[in-house]
Formats: structure tokens, C-alpha cells, sequence
């Protein structure tokens, strides 16, 4: 019996307070006790907590009971709003049938609400417009109302306006809910097919798969197989969020809940891919699976060389929760032993940067971000290069280099028009077309080289916009382009981890930019240090650091011999931090410099 | 083995703008307590020195009056003080005894007093020539009271005078630099020091710069100023015997040998210069006591020091109760470490390069240590003399077959830190 169950998601751009409304709606149904006043519940990492932002998609059962006074089972997934973490929305959504879209009333439509709201149409689902933040003085619910009404197709006052944080309003969003996102399918007497649309691992219970059984039903003792990694398994139990995890001994058609799978790595459970039984297996999986593949690539070393086994160790554990994070040792002549990884973006590795330094309390070097380059050799032998200085040397056996490029989606206010061209053309951008989604919203649409938007590219768009404009964009295909390797020698040495792959009429201005920053961060060393910026076997910037010629501690004041070991001591440790390339030291933050380039 | 001891004066009329010293304006209504409470000390340690050395008394070949501001104690402080001490140390008969003065608070009569108890080098902290500077400082004196006070000790009977001197300072020129140097070496000191000026956390100074209201100064003018005295300093007749300090040859060349110099590790070197003996005891890595509120001490294995306070210090004087207090420890002494001989070492490397000309001598390290320096810090002697910081220096030594010495090159004097730290931990 499916016809009071309730699945359904809640999906908005970042910050327009899913996982506030998912808290409200937590106290509202009793699931949760009113006096529990953490905010963002469902947010259990820390670093969530202190982001605000939700990474992980969650799952929590409701019970609630409807003004008519009829009972429900009410299934809420809360979703990431990042760019980076499209992929894990669009498994959540395929795990429902309705969704809240919720916008926030001071913001009004942005990227992510139309890229979410277009893949929940897309997978069918009944959309609940909810707007957000009507307590706030700046709100302009009127405005926003009309704006969702032709996007939709409504009438502006069928839009429920609330407060999540004030609680305003939202019995309303649960009686739309109850109303109409209709019952899932009831199909429990087919073969079971369950799809896991999110993971994390538990040390005592393995790999937790969150699933929505589609057709079918599960018990705890049934051996379970899934289509994509053909593994097979003995569940450790089966049961929901409510909001912990707790046992149940079934679980059916129409139904959300967690397979505690025992299995030791997210790798054999992956998102997107469909549970069925051992013994009787259905004969297909549900469509649509696909393997988040990494878009931006960068080194990771441990400040302190000692530390690479806790680095390994602690990517180990990371990807246990996070099957979209990659690495393979890498070795660099300036860094040592590392890792290179792969991130969905530059939101998902700043993420992993943090939760390295803060969950496993080690100090990390990460190199600047690159994209995956496809290099056709005249030999017609394809290799991929995610790492600049593996870019062949000798241009003459390079026929082509190709670079992923991305439709990109930027929805802003119309007067920000000019600047966003400005800026999307500079960064060799190709303008589409564009769309007025809503009454003074454009929506600008443009192809773009990955590389050019992983550096900062967010950064600048929303400075030049005061924040208004938003970001939304998917791989599109890869294009050659003139492309070439800019290296950056030291004292004649080539530093490996500073190369980085460039197009043609921007090597010279890149490398005048690297060289100006390389001179500002290298501090003066005990002799002169050439540093040199070289594209296409040319030099086409250089810059000197000249040997430092003071550096010594004045008076040791009455025989205080003590503070002064302590200060060479402190100065000494210091010296360490500084990575060697041949006997020149290089503070990390140089590494990072190329990030910065566009800056000043 | 001959110590030095140290006696710290901590009262200053006005804090100067650059100091981070362990030093109390307004306090000056606490100096008596405090002269008791030093004598105590004295007092304290020299007893526990006799129950340590079953007996004996320690010798002391150099005493120290720093500061703060130790012109600042009457005439009749330091008498007291010196009698207490001569009372439980053993004084050598050419015993060097320093004052450190503020030339503003300096008077003839004082002076005159001061040289009849035996005070026999008076230290003044001149800084500089020049009046911008001196009042950017926050100096309480004048270049015309530094005029006098010289004059004075001169009269007074003091044939050993130094003058302390900063360069580096925010918007100082070469050239008020030149004029800074050119008239003290008018004034003929018999021993000058020039320190570089460094920017310390919690100074009026150090906030300044870091508001960003104080140029931060220059290094690379900062070297040639130090370039520039270095070579003024030699053409006047001094010589550089520490990265900041410079003695003129004494003219009756009196060079005295301790009898005992040649087979044990506690020669005395008496320099036929005007070389501040207590000083050269720091550098050597030799024993030496500290007195006083935030005095330091070096002896019978430890490395301590006194608690900051003026008042603590007073209290903790008043009121210990006898315990086996170890020598050279006091009631005061609030931080104490046992010096393992990796220590000892590290510090004897970075203390002893500092000493320009005799550096460290190979037959003193191994007399001291049982083992060869260049063996020891094989790996660190070579880098550097690569990087052309180091030097081997062949000296010959009367009473010595010539010996090798480990030292700075010329070059490595303004890069002292770069050579230090490879020998610390
Ligand atoms: N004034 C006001 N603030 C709200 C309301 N709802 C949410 N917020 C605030 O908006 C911010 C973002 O809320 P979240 O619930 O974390 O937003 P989210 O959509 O889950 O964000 P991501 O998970 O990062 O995509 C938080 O600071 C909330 O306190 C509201 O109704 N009124
Ligand atoms: S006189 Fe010396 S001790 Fe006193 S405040 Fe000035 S610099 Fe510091
Ligand atoms: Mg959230």
C-alpha cells in the first residue's frame, strides 16, 4: 500500500534554505523535538554546519498527519545546491515524485533553481514552488511570485510564501505535499529494483546505501546484487532515517530508506546504481546510471614529507564517503611524494582540501587545478594529461591538443549585461544565445574552455555582478585549440608543479603575471635566483631575486641566549615549510600563485 | 674556572619607542626594596656557591650593571650593592666592572663617586647623532648631553668607555648615518656597538610598523650602513671582535696570560684590547650568574632566569623559606633548564660564530667537548663555506701552536642568522 506515502525532495540555487525549510518541517511533523534547536539538521559534517552548506544529500521518514486527519509517510531528501554537486540532485530526484522548489525572496531565480528545477521536470516530478525569506525587509515575494508564475506556468498565488526560519507558512508546504505529489507506483510484487541515490560509510556498519525501492521489497536476511559493480551482498540491516538510522525488517515499493551493505568502499555501492536480488534478479537496471567523472585535476603533498602515508590514508577514508574524489600517486621533483586527485570542481576540492586539514589534521600543499587534456601525437596516439608538466616537450610530435569545454548557463539581472560578455569573451567564451526566463532576468548561454573557468572565474562573475549573477554549466564536448606548455624555470631548473597549459596569444601575458608574482612570494635567498617563464622553448619573461645580504639578530640582551635559539629555532622551522627546487626554497603559497594571476 | 656575574637594573624614567627590555617606567619609588632584594640574592647564591664547591668561593672576573637604566641607583646603591658582592665573590684584581648609563641621567659628581668604588667601564646608550632620530626613539636625552656625559667620565677618571649606537632605523639615511658615526668616533670611545634596529612584537615601534605607519627599514640600506661603519670603525683603529662590536688596541698594550691557560678548558683570554670582557664570557659559552628581576644565568649545567617583575622579584626575595635550592638557582629564578650536551653544543656553535675574529677555535671545542668540530658538524662547516658564510682561520696563538678556527667570512657577519640555525635544533 503506497497511497500515503510522500517522496519528495526539496531542490533550490545554494543558500536559498533547503535544509532551514527541511529543519522546519523536521519540528512541524514531531520528527524532530521543537526544543532541538541545532539549525540545518540534516547537515551532520562539521564542515556543513560551519559552510552552511549542504554537500551531501540526506534522507529523513516524517510522520504526519494531515488536516483531513489521514496519516502519512512523508520521505524528505535534502539536496546540495552547488554546481559541483549537480550529479548527486539529479540521483535524489530520480528518487521522487515531487519536488519544493524553494527560492529565496530576496534573490529570486538563479542558476541552480533552473538547472534543478529543469532536471526535476525532466524526471517527472510534481514541483511545489515554495518562496523563501519573506521576513527579510528586502524581500519582494510579489516580484518573485510573478517570475515563478511564467516559469512555471501557475498562478502567481498558488506560490506559498514563507518563512522557514520563522516557521511561517509551512503547515501549508506540507499539506501541498500531501496534496500533490502523487503516491509512488505500488510494484511491490515485481522483482526488486532499488536505486542508491547517496552513500556514506560507518565504520561499524560499511558503506550505507541510501535507496528508494522502485519495484519489489527488501528483508534484512535477503542476499542482495547490484547491476553496475556486480557485487553481491548480505545487507547488515535495512532500515529508514527517522532522522537516526533504525532498523525495519521491510522495506517496499514506493519506499526510502538505508541498506547497511557491510561492503568496505563506496566503489562496490556506487551512486546511480540499481540493488536488485540475488536470487531472483530483475532483468534490467533503472536507467540513467553514470559515473560522476572528475573535471579538475591537482596535486595534493604533504607539507611535511613524513606525512604521506597519513595523506594516503586519509584520501582513503575521504573517498569511502565520496566515490566522486580520485587520486594516484603522483611525484614531483619540487614536492615530493604526492597524490594527483580529481574533483567534480573547484567547490568539491576546496571542500576535500578542508576536510584533509581539519578531520585529519594534516598540513596539505594542493597545486593549482588543471583540467584533463586529450593530446593526439602525429603518431596518432592519443594520451591524456591532467598534470602540465606531463605535456610532451617536443611540439613537433603534437599534432593537436584538445580541451574540455562546457555550455555554461549565467542567469543575471539585464544591466550586468555587458560585463558578463565581457568577461566570458575574454576567456575565450562563445556566446549562444539567450532567454528571458523572468521579467528583467536574462539568461545568457555560452561555450567555454574548462580551464578558463575552474581559476577564479566564479570569483570575478560575482564581482562583477554585486553577487546577482549566477552559474550553471556541463561538460560539452572536446575541441582543439592552440594550446601550449608555459614552464617556469628556476635558476634554470624547471619546476614541474608550476608548468601549466595555456593558450597560445595568452602565454606571454600569463607569464609575465606568473614571473611578477613568483618575485613577490620567493623570498631573497643567499644568492641571486633567475626566474624565468619559457613557452614554446622561448623565454618570455624573466625576473631576478636578489641574494639577500642582512640577516642577523641584533643584540643577544643580557645573556638571553635562550630567546635567541628560540627565534633561529622558529626560524629554522620555517625554513623547512619552504619546498626545495634544486637549492632554491619556495614558499608553498607560490604553487597557488597562478591562481591569483588575474587579481590587481 | 673565573665567572662573570650580571645584575639587572630594571627602572627607566621613560620606556623609548624600540624597546622590548625587561624594564619598568615609573616605578622608581620600588628601588630600594629592590637594592635590598638584589643584595638578598647575592647573598642567597653565594652561600649556596660555597655549599656546592665545599667551601670555595666563586671568582668573578667581570661584573655587569645593565638594564633598564642602572645610572638611575645613587652612588650609594652601587656601594652597597659592590659591598655585598665583594662580601660572598671572590673578585680577581683586575676585575672589569661596567655601568650601563642613560647619558641623561648622568652627573659629574656621580660619575666621580662610581669610579672611586671601583666601577672601572661605563656602557652609554647613545643610539644615535642625530635629534629627529633620537626623539623618534623616544630617547630622553640629547647629543649634547652625550657630549657631556663623556666629558665627564673622561674627567671622572674612566679610561674605558663604550658608546651603544642603532642604525636600520625607519627613514634614517646613509648619510645621517655617516654623521652618527663620524661624531662619536670624535668622541674616542674605547669601545662602540652598532645594533641593528629590529622591529619588536609589542613595542610602540612594532605597532606602528604594523599599522603601517613606520617605514619598515631597509635591509639592503641597512647593510651598507653596516658596510659603511665597519670599515669607519677600522680606519679609526678599532677592531671588530663580535658581529656588533668594535675595541681599540690598548695603547699600553698590557697583556696578561692566566697561568693555567694552556692545559684547561677555563683560560681566561685577557684581549690586549678593550674588548668587553663580560661580553666575550656570553659569546665563549663561559659561566655567568644573573641577579636582579629577569637576569639570566648560565652555570653548573643550567641555563635560567629571574622572574620579570619588579614586585614578584621583591616578594620572592622577602619571603622564600630555606629549601635546597640548587647553585645557581634562586627564589627568583622562575625558569631553569638542565643543559643536555647536544644543547650545550648547539649553543656554543651559535653564540661562539658571533665572535668576528677568534671565532671558534678547533682545540677549544674539542677540549670542551671531547670531540672535533669539524667532524661533528662536518656536513653544516661544508655547506657553508660553499655558500661562502664560513671560513677556517689560522691563528697563531702565543702559549698555542698555531690552531684552525671556524668563523664568519666578512660576508657572513650580516648573514649570522643563516649560519646559526643550522645548528640549532
Ligand atoms: N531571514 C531568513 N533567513 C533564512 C530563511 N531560510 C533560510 N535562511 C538563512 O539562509 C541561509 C541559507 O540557508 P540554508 O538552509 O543553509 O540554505 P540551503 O539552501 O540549504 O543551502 P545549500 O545547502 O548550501 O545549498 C542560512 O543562513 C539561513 O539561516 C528565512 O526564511 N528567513
Ligand atoms: S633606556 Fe634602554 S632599557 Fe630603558 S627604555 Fe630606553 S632602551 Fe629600554
Ligand atoms: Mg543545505
Amino acid at each position: 500500500m503506497t497511497s500515503h506515502i510522500r517522496n519528495f525532495c526539496i531542490i533550490a540555487h545554494v543558500d536559498h534554505g533547503k535544509s532551514t525549510l527541511a529543519d522546519r518541517l523536521l519540528h512541524l511533523t514531531g520528527t524532530v523535538p521543537d526544543r532541538d534547536t541545532t539549525e540545518q539538521i540534516l547537515d551532520s559534517m562539521d564542515l556543513e554546519r560551519e559552510k552552511g552548506v549542504t554537500i551531501k544529500a540526506s534522507a529523513v521518514r516524517m510522520n504526519y498527519t494531515a488536516k483531513g486527519g489521514e496519516a502519512y509517510e512523508l520521505n524528505l531528501i535534502d539536496t546540495p545546491g552547488h554546481v559541483d554537486f549537480g550529479y548527486e540532485v539529479s540521483r535524489a530526484l530520480k528518487a521522487c515524485e515531487g519536488a519544493v522548489l524553494v527560492v529565496d525572496a530576496t534573490q529570486g531565480i538563479e542558476a541552480q533553481t533552473l538547472a534543478n528545477l529543469y532536471q526535476a521536470l525532466d524526471a517527472d516530478l510534481a514541483i511545489i514552488p515554495v518562496i523563501n525569506k519573506i521576513d527579510l525587509p528586502s524581500a519582494r515575494p510579489d516580484e518573485v511570485a510573478e517570475d515563478i508564475a511564467s516559469l512555471l506556468g501557475v498562478k502567481a498565488d498558488e506560490v506559498i510564501r514563507i518563512s522557514a526560519k520563522d516557521g511561517l507558512n509551512v503547515d501549508q508546504v506540507l499539506e501541498s505535499i500531501v496534496r500533490r505529489v502523487p503516491p509512488p507506483k505500488d510494484d511491490s510484487a515485481s522483482r526488486l529494483r532499488a536505486l542508491i541515490f547517496d552513500s556514506h560509510y560507518d565504520s561499524y556498519k560499511g558503506v550505507i546505501a541510501y535507496i528508494r525501492v522502485f519495484e519489489g521489497s527488501i528483508k534484512p536476511t535477503d542476499t542482495l546484487h547490484t547491476f553496475a559493480t556486480r557485487a553481491d551482498m548480505k545487507p547488515v540491516e535495512i532500515g529508514i532515517f527517522a532522522p537516526d538510522m533504525k532498523p525495519v525488517q521491510n522495506l517496499t515499493a514506493g519506499e526510502v530508506g538505508y541498506i547497511a551493505t557491510g561492503l568496505k568502499t563506496v566503489h562496490d555501492c556506487r551512486v546511480g546504481d540499481t540493488i536488485t536480488l540475488a536470487s531472483a534478479p530483475a532483468p534490467d537496471p533503472l536507467p540513467g546510471y553514470r559515473h560522476p567523472k572528475p573535471m579538475v585535476f591537482a596535486g595534493i603533498y604533504p607539507v611535511e614529507a613524513d606525512d604521506y602515508p597519513e595523506l594516503r590514508e586519509s584520501l582513503d577514508k575521504l573517498q569511502l564517503n565520496d566515490a566522486s574524489l580520485t587520486f594516484d600517486p603522483e611525484t614531483s621533483q619540487a614536492l615530493g611524494f604526492g597524490f594527483r586527485a580529481g574533483f567534480l570542481g573547484l567547490f568539491h576540492m576546496e571542500i576535500v582540501q578542508e576536510r584533509i586539514e581539519r578531520e585529519y589534521l594534516l598540513d596539505v600543499l594542493f597545486t593549482a587545478p588543471s583540467v584533463e587534456y586529450e593530446v593526439l601525437m602525429i603518431n596518432d596516439e592519443i594520451i591524456t594529461v591532467d598534470s602540465p608538466a606531463e605535456l610532451p616537450d617536443d611540439e613537433s610530435k603534437i599534432a593537436e591538443i584538445r580541451e574540455p569545454w562546457m555550455t555554461i548557463e549565467i542567469i543575471t539581472p539585464t544591466e550586468y549585461y555587458g560585463p558578463i560578455m565581457d568577461l566570458v569573451t575574454k576567456r575565450r567564451g562563445i556566446y549562444k544565445s539567450q532567454e528571458y526566463p523572468a521579467p528583467h532576468r536574462v539568461q545568457l548561454d555560452f561555450e567555454i574552455p574548462l580551464s578558463e573557468i575552474i581559476v577564479d572565474f566564479f570569483d570575478e562573475l560575482k564581482s562583477r555582478t554585486k553577487g546577482y549573477a549566477s552559474l550553471d554549466y556541463q561538460f560539452l564536448e572536446y575541441r582543439p585549440d592552440e594550446l601550449q606548455k608555459l614552464e617556469i624555470l628556476v635558476n634554470g631548473e624547471p619546476v614541474d608543479a608550476l608548468a601549466a597549459i595555456v593558450h597560445k596569444k595568452d602565454a606571454y601575458h600569463k607569464g609575465q603575471r606568473m614571473i611578477t608574482k613568483l618575485k613577490e612570494i620567493i623570498p631573497r635567498q643567499l644568492f641571486d635566483v633567475a626566474i624565468q617563464a619559457s613557452a614554446g622553448g622561448r623565454v618570455i619573461s624573466r625576473a631576478n631575486v636578489k641574494a639577500t645580504r642582512k640577516d642577523v639578530l641584533a643584540k643577544c640582551y643580557g645573556g638571553d641566549i635562550t630567546r635567541k635559539k628560540k627565534l633561529l629555532e622558529k626560524q629554522k622551522r620555517g625554513k623547512k615549510r619552504l619546498k626545495m627546487v634544486g637549492n632554491v626554497e619556495i614558499p608553498q603559497e607560490a604553487f597557488m600563485a597562478v591562481l591569483k594571476l588575474e587579481e590587481e | 674556572m673565573s665567572y662573570s656575574l650580571y645584575f639587572h637594573i630594571p627602572f627607566c624614567t621613560h620606556r623609548c619607542a624600540y624597546c622590548d627590555f625587561n624594564t619598568y617606567a615609573g616605578q622608581e619609588d620600588s628601588i630600594p626594596a629592590y637594592v635590598d632584594a638584589l643584595c638578598k640574592e647575592i647573598e642567597f647564591v653565594g652561600q649556596s656557591s660555597h655549599a656546592e664547591r665545599s667551601g670555595s668561593t666563586v671568582e668573578a672576573h667581570t661584573l655587569f650593571f645593565g638594564g633598564g637604566t642602572p645610572s638611575l641607583l645613587s652612588p650609594k646603591r652601587f656601594e652597597k650593592i659592590l659591598r655585598t658582592i665583594r662580601d660572598h665573590f671572590d673578585l680577581i684584581e683586575d676585575v672589569e666592572i661596567t655601568v650601563e648609563a642613560n647619558p641623561g641621567t648622568v652627573s659629574f659628581d656621580d660619575l666621580k663617586t662610581l669610579h672611586s668604588l671601583g666601577i672601572n667601564r661605563i656602557s652609554f646608550g647613545v643610539q644615535s647623532a642625530n635629534p629627529e632620530e633620537l626623539r623618534m626613539l623616544e630617547r630622553i636625552h640629547d647629543f649634547f648631553d652625550v657630549i657631556d656625559a663623556v666629558e665627564w667620565a673622561r674627567k671622572a677618571g674612566f679610561d674605558n668607555l663604550n658608546l651603544d649606537l642603532i642604525y636600520g632605523l625607519p627613514e634614517q639615511t646613509l648619510t645621517s648615518w655617516r654623521a652618527t658615526v663620524q661624531r662619536i668616533l670624535d668622541l674616542h670611545p674605547e669601545h662602540i656597538s652598532a645594533y641593528a634596529l629590529t622591529l619588536e612584537h609589542g613595542t610602540p615601534f612594532g605597532r606602528w610598523s604594523a599599522r603601517g605607519l613606520l617605514p619598515i627599514p631597509d635591509p639592503d640600506l641597512a647593510a651598507d650602513m653596516y658596510e659603511w661603519a665597519s670599515e669607519a670603525f677600522d680606519a679609526a683603529g678599532y677592531g671588530q671582535y663580535e658581529i656588533s662590536n668594535w675595541a681599540r688596541v690598548k695603547d699600553e698594550s698590557r697583556k696578561l696570560k692566566d697561568k693555567s691557560a694552556a692545559g684547561s678548558s677555563s683560560f681566561i683570554f685577557y684581549p690586549s684590547s678593550f674588548e668587553c670582557r663580560h661580553n666575550l664570557q656570553y659569546w665563549r659559552g663561559l659561566p655567568y650568574l644573573g641577579f636582579g628581576a629577569g637576569a639570566h644565568g648560565y652555570a653548573n649545567n643550567y641555563r635560567y632566569s629571574n622572574t620579570l617583575r619588579i614586585k614578584t622579584y621583591i616578594e620572592r626575595m622577602n619571603e622564600y623559606r630555606k629549601s635546597n635550592i640548587e647553585f645557581p638557582l634562586s627564589p627568583a629564578t622562575v625558569n631553569q633548564h638542565h643543559q643536555s650536551v647536544g644543547d650545550d653544543m648547539s649553543e656554543y656553535m651559535m653564540t661562539g660564530l658571533r665572535l668576528t675574529r677568534e671565532g671558534i677555535a678547533a682545540p677549544a671545542f674539542r677540549r670542551r667537548f671531547g670531540r672535533e668540530l669539524s667532524e661533528v658538524y662536518s656536513r653544516e662547516i661544508n655547506d657553508l663555506i660553499q655558500l661562502g658564510l664560513l671560513e677556517w682561520h689560522e691563528e697563531a696563538c702565543e702559549g698555542y701552536e698555531s690552531s684552525q678556527a671556524l668563523r664568519l667570512t666578512r660576508r657572513g657577519r650580516l648573514l649570522g642568522n643563516q649560519v646559526f640555525i643550522r645548528f640549532v635544533e
